[in-house]
């Protein structure tokens, strides 16, 4: 077969498999965020896990945030795959904020099927102050390994030590699993450890939603004086009245909450304020 | 069971399903690839069932079983017997490898890989064309004599190092002719 004269249906057919089960992927992903459905949520974190881990290693790496300082980028038309879920990845995260934390990477869905397994007292809540610091570590990891990367063009140390996703390739050191079984014991007292904390793909992403960021989680007025959803959020993203963009993976548990006519203030003060207890049918355009 | 449990049992039972193909897919090659060894040897009448230490087949230049005496045009192997703890960032990569009695590669063709997305960007035909007419004795660095494409990316290397590595192993094994 001569490269020179292949036709498209050589080039697409190899690529096919992946397209589909990748767009299909990326359908549920958005339904589940746009129908804030918890059931479709872990569905999202099964698929992510059991494909775009165990099946395909397909995760955004640090290495994709090398390619911005090199421009070394995988032949179009050999790579479409790629190419769409870079697109989605980015598309999503300045539509929306780090969607792709919150739901698409397959090591913080992994580590997010651990809510409903480990049982809450397990759980050592961090203090705010220790979070709020914490929460920088990640960014301090992305500055190092890009300076590593910059100084060495070494991308096989980074990917092996700076991050947990060749786990899925099953495939390591015994150094490499001995730091992946600390983190993940970790991550059984420190919910989502990684993400919060150290990943540097998350603190890329951080820094993008934080610049842009196009539709907002709405907020009620009574957010100002309420904390029911400040201490709901378990990625420590709401200070009061505001929201940390950078720190925020739209996982739609304070969303919920405010649509919650039995739980939120906002509907409980209203309600008491018309002097009446039926349930208006209004829904809060969020 | 509500609707949403369900379409959450069939999802859950599909990426089960899918898990498990894959894994089957990625642990085994095919014990007779015929079209593929054709390729590695257009003019061979026949070829051996994989077999002997280090497995491989062996390509024949008449039919072994009217002629004993058949002389052999070279053999091929899968990278993956040879090396099988050589890894690309997911998995293992499935080359057959394909060499004459001198030592000189006639093709390599790769039928499987499972590396995320884009990592494996030259795969179809460039990176394995490359290959044809090296010698064992050649390098095989990737930015050297064979092509960096965007990078050398982990799958890349690895493919490299397992053809060159497992080449090697069969020269020095099976090719006597290949040293000299």
């Amino acid at each position: 077969m001569d490269p020179a004269v292949e036709g498209w249906r050589e080039i697409l057919a190899p690529q096919v498999v992946d397209l589909t089960l990748l767009a299909a992927f990326m359908a549920l992903a958005m339904v589940s965020f746009f129908r804030k459905s918890v059931a479709l949520k872990y569905v999202t974190f099964a698929a992510a896990v059991g494909y775009l881990g165990f099946t395909k290693s397909s995760l955004v790496s640090v290495s994709d945030v090398f390619r911005l300082t090199d421009l070394s980028v995988p032949e179009f038309k050999y790579s479409l795959a790629w190419y769409l879920f870079m697109l989605f990845v980015v598309a999503t995260t300045v539509l929306w904020g780090r969607v792709y934390c919150g739901r698409v990477c397959a090591f913080g869905a992994l580590t997010q099927l651990l809510d409903p397994i480990v049982p809450r007292k397990m759980r050592l809540e961090i203090p705010v102050r220790v979070e709020q610091h914490a929460n920088r570590i990640k960014y301090g990891v992305l500055a190092g390994v890009l300076a590593y990367f910059l100084i060495t063009k070494d991308v096989a140390g980074p990917i092996r030590y700076a991050e947990p996703f060749w786990m899925f390739g099953l495939f390591g050191s015994p150094a490499m699993w001995i730091g992946l079984v600390v983190l993940l014991a970790a991550t059984v007292f420190v919910r989502n450890l990684y993400c919060r904390f150290l990943c540097p793909v998350g603190a890329a992403l951080g820094l993008i939603s934080q610049v842009t960021t196009v539709f907002r989680i709405k907020r009620w007025s009574e957010c100002s004086t309420c904390k029911i959803c400040e201490k709901t959020c378990e990625w420590g993203a709401i200070r009061g009245p505001l929201i940390v963009k950078s720190e925020c993976v739209r996982c739609d548990d304070c969303e919920r909450l405010y649509m919650d006519q039995k739980k939120c203030p906002h509907w409980l003060i209203l309600f008491r304020r018309k002097g009446n207890t039926a349930v208006p049918v209004s829904n809060p355009s969020l | 069971m509500s609707h949403v449990q369900k379409v959450a049992a069939l999802v859950c039972s599909i990426c089960f399903g899918v898990a498990v193909a894959a894994a089957a897919d990625r642990i085994f090659t095919t014990p007779n690839p015929a079209v593929e060894l054709k390729r590695l040897f257009p003019n061979a009448v026949s070829f051996s069932p994989l077999a002997g230490e280090p497995l491989h087949f062996k390509a024949y230049a008449a039919d072994p079983k009217t002629n004993p005496s058949a002389p052999t045009l070279g053999v091929a192997f899968w990278t993956t017997d040879l090396v099988p703890q050589e890894h690309g960032y997911h998995g293992p990569i499935h080359i057959l490898v394909g060499i004459d009695n001198t030592g000189v590669l006639t093709g390599v063709v790769v039928t499987y890989n499972s590396e995320p997305y884009g990592y494996f960007s030259v795969e179809p035909p460039k990176f394995a064309l490359q290959f044809k007419g090296k010698k064992v004795s050649d390098p095989f660095r990737v930015g050297g004599d064979v092509d960096a494409v965007s990078r050398a990316s982990i799958s890349i290397s690895s493919a490299a190092r397992a053809i060159r590595d497992s080449a090697r192993i069969v020269a020095r094994q099976l090719l006597p002719e290949a040293g000299k």
